[in-house]
């Protein structure tokens, strides 16, 4: 089950223990996320 | 009575960049004017505290984090336990897999997507797509993610348990994941 892939290693990310590139897209998006504070910093007041 | 009126110009300085910091993780602007005027109130009141080992800006954000966790407490966004199954929040949440458990629409390749961290279109997308989440989902996702906040200090301050916190992550990181691609990869911009 893919479903039941993309869970497990979404739970991974919190704890210890197509669907390729969901893990790779899943860990960019939460290397997007750390970076949101920066990005808010940058815009204009 | 001068000095002061000049510390309290030096923290109003702020208050734009503590205001995006606080609407990207309450998704609402008065809820987000509150957790900031509480902020510049209790950092007037503390500031012979700060030492200047930060920056004041950091300062200011580290007492902001603590206002938002205290909001959340104090409106009741708490979560019930029963609103945490996949595909109960929505549009945002569409079930990206079958009966069986397989992709509907397998992810494709995003190639090399760091390169769109230094486009200021990337983030608005980003942005839009957060505010997509249910608030719930993307306050937990944003305390998580964003604010780096352990899955213990999560579950303490919004009284869920880790299993909760697991399926709300993983509904945030599909809807995220979803409209990202939707928005940004399946659409040209790379």
């Amino acid at each position: 089950s893919c479903e039941q892939a993309a869970r497990l290693s979404s739970m991974a990310m919190e704890q210890p223990l197509g669907c390729g590139n969901f893990n790779r897209q899943i860990e960019f998006l939460r290397r997007a996320a750390r970076k949101v504070p920066e990005v808010l910093e940058q815009e204009r007041d | 009575m001068a000095a002061q009126d000049d510390q309290a110009q030096s923290l109003e300085a702020h208050r734009k960049y503590l205001q995006r910091y606080a609407l990207f993780h309450l998704h609402d602007a008065s809820l987000a004017e509150d957790a900031v005027q509480d902020t510049l109130i209790a950092a007037l009141a503390q500031l012979d505290r700060f030492q200047g080992r930060s920056q004041l800006r950091t300062w200011l954000t580290g007492i902001l984090k603590h206002k938002i966790i205290d909001l959340t407490r104090s409106r009741g966004r708490g979560l019930p336990v029963d609103a945490i199954s996949l595909g109960e929040e929505g549009a945002s949440s569409a079930d990206p897999f079958n009966a069986k458990g397989k992709w509907i629409d397998p992810p494709a390749d995003w190639g090399m997507p760091d390169a769109a961290l230094e486009s200021n279109q990337f983030w608005q997308v980003y942005q839009d797509c957060c505010q997509r989440m249910s608030k719930r989902d993307a306050l937990v996702f944003s305390m998580r993610e964003v604010m780096g906040l352990s899955s213990e200090e999560i579950c303490k301050n919004i009284g869920i348990t880790t299993t909760n916190l697991h399926v709300i992550l993983f509904r945030a990181r599909l809807s995220l994941r979803a409209c990202m691609n939707k928005n940004w990869f399946g659409a040209g911009h790379q």
